[in-house]
This record gives structure tokens, C-alpha cells and sequence, in this order.
């Protein structure tokens, strides 16, 4: 890459950190109550709502893992990122409901929703909040890695120095303005992924003349071998299951499509909504832009597969690699939008996480312990909490390699097993007691943690689908044989809404 | 469609469904498996969209049964045409596509969009109307005056 180029590429993506950091400045504005600062509830349109919603579910790894793992195994992971249809099927599911717990007492947090749901059960709130953590911290350090790394190799500077200057005026702007900034910036940033997305694919049929043109190369390209690296390629990693055991296919289908409904950054999206009956274009413009997003990450792969068959690269050492040797391929052009993409996935991440994180340590989970914090002293405590927890993210994100890896195992299933039991059987059925809610949490948790220590799992499913499995069985078949106090008639109005 | 006595039965089989979906995962099961996954998620779906306990028969034909039939005919065509062209170059393509692959992008990706987010558009009065709303809102002020109380 040239001198010229590399100075083009940053100067695009710090213009991109700038323009994050002056929308978060400027959202403080908003900022007129601690339910503002934690949850943004009841304050935005669809249209921001959706891009955000979109932005901070696509992570650095739907951009750079995805089109590794479609490079390296085939199509079943399209499965995953093809999964669009998932927010409709999240907002019928559950929007008007999880919309309406904030009509019956002040929701800012997912902690909040437990407590209306549970009659302030703290052992619930405090076995929720811990495997949210888990989950968010996991995303969020996989994030800055990720982010820290490819910046650090493109400028040529220390890592920690790169992870220090991009998520050091994340963590600013997030401690200033709270989730208000979170969902405006990360608005921005899905819009960055969607106009990326769209000069891509454009880029793609272009270069290789449509997926025919794809098909027939990779069918017949056999063995492509530069060096040490070789890459095997056969009419079979295009159909639709690839080369990984076909149940693995059918977990990458089932877990994004109902996990959705599951996810943090989309339950909490459900009440910043301002008006409930918009919920509709929610699933609409989320659709289009992750239809978009999501499209981008297949056709990359897809792209640097047709280079490697076609001799025009050589092949990758590292799956991963693949949207950066496409963009290479591609030009300037392509550089400048997929590496600012790239970053823009990152950072509406760990936004959305890092909020999350510093949600639950500094609000979530001292309630849960009986600590009371005076809600004119909560949005300080949590900027300060922001503060420290960002700057020890990074820390530990950039030192701990080992301890990240491991981490990035947990994420969306880790997260499933914590919100299922919770919010999706607790706001669908009223016989969701907390004895049930309270074991099928306890286990969920234990099993995410010895799976984590190398727990080993029948068949090839992901480790995490048993987890949820279990999860879930355990809430409602102990919630079916066991008694609890009356629901409160105001959350059974919004189970019958 | 009154699912208001049904609601324990069907979270029950919600709970029978994931059970039985991991261990046809554990057997390499995953077209069975993938047919019941659209089950469970139908179930969720139904719950999630009654009001009162009362489905509209409009949103349970369309979209979801129309959604549902569309998945189970994409996975079932997918693995039909992925074991007729397995380890050869298949002598046809759709739209460009792998025959196997090609179900995955018109009727998962771009089908799974025009029934459900379409669907939830165009009858969306169906899921919450502005009636509904405010009755749940003056019922939850009833409550909460009848709580002063």
C-alpha cells in the first residue's frame, strides 16, 4: 500500500472518529435526565433507531470474521448474515411489550425491566447482570483488539498508543453524553456501513461479473497453493451448507433469527423508540440497512475467493484477512470505505457495550446488592464508572491476547441464555415465576463458565446452543411446578397487550 | 384465534421444541431440526403478537404461516439441491447462484423481508392500533389510581 493511500485511509476514518466524537459532544444537549443518560427511552424516530440497531449488531466481526469463516468453510455462516428478516420477527415478538414495561415505572436499564417484571427480585437482577457483563465485555474487548490491531498496522504506530487515540475519544464521548450519544454516534456509524456496503457490492459485480462468473471459477480452480498456504476449492463450498458439519448450519440459522429478540442492543433499542406503533418501520429500515450490511459481508468473501481461484492474489494465510485483500485488490476507492467501515462496526459496538458494562457496575448491580444510589448522583457515578472501565478495557483488551480469545467465545449465546429466561418467556407467559427464572439463570451461568474452563458437549453444535437449551427448559418446567406471589396487575397488562 | 387458555401449552412445547432441536443437532439431524426451529419461532411469534390472548387470523396467515412454509420449502431445497450436485459443478445456476445456495437468498434473506417486515407493515393495526394503546395506558392509569387508593 502507498504512502499516498495509507494517509487517504486515515484521514477518512479520523474524519469518521471526529464526526463521532462532535455527535457526542453535541447529544449532551440531550441529556436532560438520568433516563436520557442510561437508556435514551422514549427519545428517538425509527430511522435512527434502526441504523443505530443495525450498527451494534453488526460488530468488527460481521465485517471481518464473517467473510473469513464464508472464505474458509463455505456458505453456512450466510445463514447468519443473511439474517434480516430476525428485527421484524424481534419487534413481533417482543417490541410493543418490552415498550410498554417502560409505561408502567422508569425503565433506563435491562436491570430496570427485571426488577417491574420480578417484583425487585435482586438475586435475578444480580445473576442477570453478571452474564450481560460477561457477554458485553467479551464484545467490547473483542472490539477495541480488533480495532487497535488494524489500525496499529496501518499507521505504523503502537498498538496501545492506536487503541488509546480511537476508543480513548469513545470512552469520552460516551462518558459525556451517555446512551443518547451511544445511539446518535452509532446511527452515524450505520450509516457509514451502509454506504460502504453499497459502493462494495457494486464493486463486486464489476469486478467478477456476478456470481455465475464466481461459481464457474471456484468450481474448477482445484488447488491454489503460494508457498506454504493452499486453499482447496470445489463446487461444494458454494452450496448453501459449505463444509462444515450441516447441524452447524442449522445453529448459525436458529441462534441469530430468535437470538435477535435476545440481544441487549436490541432490547434496549425496543424502548428508546418514542412512539410504540413506529415499530413497524423499526423492522423496516433495520431490514434494508442490515440487508445491506449483511449482503456486503457475503459478496467480500465472495470476492476474495474469485482473487484466489483467478490467481490475482495469492492465497490467504488467515481467513480474516479476507476483506482487506479484496479492498487492496479493489483500489483506493474500496480502501477508504472498507477500513472506515471496518472501524465504524467496531466502534457502534463497543459503544453499545461499553454503555451496557458501565450500566450494570454502576447501577444494575448495586441495586441488586441493596446499595441505593440517588438518581442525581447516578449519571456522575456512572461517567466516572465509563471512565475507568473503558481505560481498563483497553488495557486488558491489548495485553491480554490469550484472555480475549477466550472471551470472544462468549458474545450472542452467552448473552441468549442471560435475556431468554428474563424477558422473552417472562413478558410472553405469566406463569414465568422467579423460582423458575431464578435456576434457569443460575444454570445458565455456571454452564457459560465451565464451558469457558473446556466443558466438553455432545455432537457439533456450538457449546453455547446446549446452554441456552438448558437455560430455557429449566425456567419454565421448574416455573410450571412451583408457586410464586401474585403478578402485579400492571405487567400483566403489558403481557396482554 | 383465542390463544388464552393455550399460552402454558405453548410455552411447554416452546420448551419440548428446544430440547428436541439439540439433540437432532447432536445427531447430525439438521434438516428436522431446521423444519421444528421455524416451529419454535412461529410459537414465539404467536405469543408475542396476540392481544388479549386473541391472534388476528389476518397476521397468522399472512405473514407468518406464508413466512413459515417459505423456510421449510428454502431448507428443503437447499438440501435437495445441495445432495444432487454434491462434489460436481452443478449444470444450472439461478440468478447466478449455486441451485443449493440461491434458496438461501430468495427465500430466506429476501423472503424471510417480504413476509415478516412487509407483513408487519402492511397490517401492523393488527399487531398494536392506536386504540390498543390508549386502552392499555388508561388501564395501567386505573391501576395505578386504584393503587393510591
Amino acid at each position: 500500500m502507498s504512502g499516498s493511500v495509507k494517509i487517504a485511509i486515515i484521514g477518512f476514518s479520523f474524519l469518521m472518529i471526529l464526526v463521532s466524537f462532535l455527535i457526542g459532544w453535541w447529544a449532551k444537549k440531550k441529556v436532560t435526565s438520568s433516563k436520557a443518560y442510561f437508556g435514551s427511552t422514549g427519545m428517538f424516530g425509527p430511522l435512527t433507531v434502526g441504523l443505530s440497531s443495525t450498527a451494534a449488531v453488526a460488530s468488527a466481526f460481521a465485517l471481518v470474521g464473517v467473510p473469513g469463516l464464508i472464505y474458509s468453510t463455505g456458505n453456512a455462516m450466510t445463514f447468519w448474515m443473511l439474517s434480516s428478516a430476525a428485527f421484524a420477527m424481534a419487534y413481533l415478538i417482543l417490541g410493543k411489550k418490552m415498550r410498554a414495561m417502560a409505561e408502567i415505572g422508569d425503565v433506563s436499564s435491562l436491570g430496570d425491566v427485571s426488577d417491574l417484571r420480578f417484583n425487585n427480585n435482586r438475586y435475578i437482577k444480580a445473576i442477570l447482570s453478571i452474564i450481560l457483563f460477561i457477554g458485553c465485555v467479551a464484545y467490547l474487548a473483542a472490539q477495541i483488539k480488533a480495532g487497535s490491531e488494524l489500525f496499529s498496522h496501518l499507521l505504523g504506530w503502537n498498538t496501545m498508543v492506536t487503541g488509546f487515540v480511537i476508543f480513548g475519544v469513545l470512552t469520552a464521548y460516551m462518558a459525556i453524553s451517555g446512551e443518547v450519544g451511544g445511539l446518535l454516534t452509532q446511527a452515524f456509524q450505520g450509516l457509514v456501513m451502509v454506504v460502504a456496503g453499497i459502493i462494495i457490492i457494486i464493486a463486486f459485480f464489476i469486478m467478477t461479473g456476478g456470481f455465475a462468473e464466481v461459481l464457474n471459477v471456484i468450481s474448477v480452480a482445484g488447488t491454489v497453493t503460494k508457498g506454504d498456504v493452499s486453499k482447496v476449492f470445489g463446487p461444494d463450498l458454494l452450496n448453501a451448507w459449505g463444509v462444515l458439519p450441516k447441524s452447524i448450519a442449522m445453529a448459525w440459522m436458529i441462534i441469530p433469527i430468535l437470538g435477535t429478540v435476545g440481544q441487549p442492543q436490541v432490547l434496549t433499542r425496543m424502548y428508546a423508540l418514542k412512539d410504540p406503533k413506529d415499530m413497524p418501520k423499526l423492522g423496516l429500515y433495520t431490514a434494508i440497512s442490515h440487508f445491506i450490511v449483511g449482503f456486503f459481508a457475503v459478496v467480500v468473501a465472495y470476492g476474495a475467493l474469485y482473487l484466489v481461484a483467478t490467481g490475482a492474489i495469492d492465497p490467504l494465510l488467515n481467513g480474516d484477512s479476507a476483506i482487506f485483500a479484496f479492498a487492496d485488490y479493489l483500489g483506493v476507492y474500496a480502501q477508504l470505505f472498507i477500513y472506515a467501515a471496518v472501524l465504524a462496526a467496531a466502534m457502534s459496538s463497543a459503544s453499545m457495550f461499553l454503555s451496557l458494562s458501565a450500566n450494570i457496575i454502576s447501577r444494575d448491580l448495586p441495586s441488586a446488592f441493596g446499595k441505593k444510589i440517588a438518581p442525581e448522583k447516578q449519571i456522575t457515578v456512572s461517567r466516572i464508572t465509563m471512565f475507568v472501565l473503558g481505560l481498563i478495557a483497553i488495557l486488558f483488551s491489548l495485553t491480554s491476547a490469550e484472555m480475549v480469545a477466550i472471551l470472544g467465545t462468549f458474545g450472542w449465546g452467552t448473552l441468549m441464555s442471560g435475556t431468554f429466561p428474563v424477558f422473552i418467556i417472562g413478558l410472553l407467559w405469566k406463569g414465568a415465576n422467579s423460582k423458575g427464572v431464578g435456576l434457569g439463570l443460575t444454570v445458565g451461568l455456571a454452564l457459560n463458565l465451565l464451558s469457558l474452563t473446556g466443558l466438553k458437549w455432545p455432537g457439533a453444535l456450538p457449546w453455547y446452543f446446549n446452554v441456552i437449551t438448558i437455560s430455557i427448559v429449566l425456567t419454565i418446567f421448574v416455573s410450571l411446578i412451583t408457586k410464586d406471589k401474585e403478578l402485579n396487575p400492571k405487567v400483566e397488562a403489558v403481557i396482554d397487550l | 384465534m383465542d390463544l388464552s387458555d393455550k399460552r402454558t401449552g405453548i410455552v411447554v412445547l416452546i420448551g419440548v421444541l428446544w430440547m428436541i432441536i439439540t439433540v437432532l443437532g447432536w445427531k447430525e439431524q439438521y434438516l428436522a431440526g431446521m423444519y421444528l426451529g421455524v416451529i419454535l419461532m412461529l410459537l414465539h411469534l404467536m405469543l408475542g403478537a396476540a392481544k388479549n390472548g386473541k391472534l388476528s387470523s389476518i397476521l397468522f396467515v399472512y405473514p407468518f404461516i406464508l413466512w413459515a412454509v417459505l423456510w421449510c420449502a428454502s431448507f428443503f431445497l437447499s438440501n435437495h439441491y445441495a445432495d444432487q450436485f454434491s462434489g460436481v459443478i452443478p449444470d444450472f445456476t439461478i440468478l447466478g447462484f449455486h441451485p443449493s445456495f440461491a434458496w438461501t437468498i430468495l427465500t430466506y434473506w429476501i423472503g424471510g423481508v417480504l413476509t415478516l417486515t412487509i407483513g408487519f407493515i402492511l397490517y401492523k393495526d393488527e399487531w398494536l392500533s392506536e386504540k390498543d394503546w390508549q386502552e392499555f395506558k388508561e388501564k395501567i392509569h386505573m391501576i395505578e389510581q386504584s393503587e393510591v387508593k
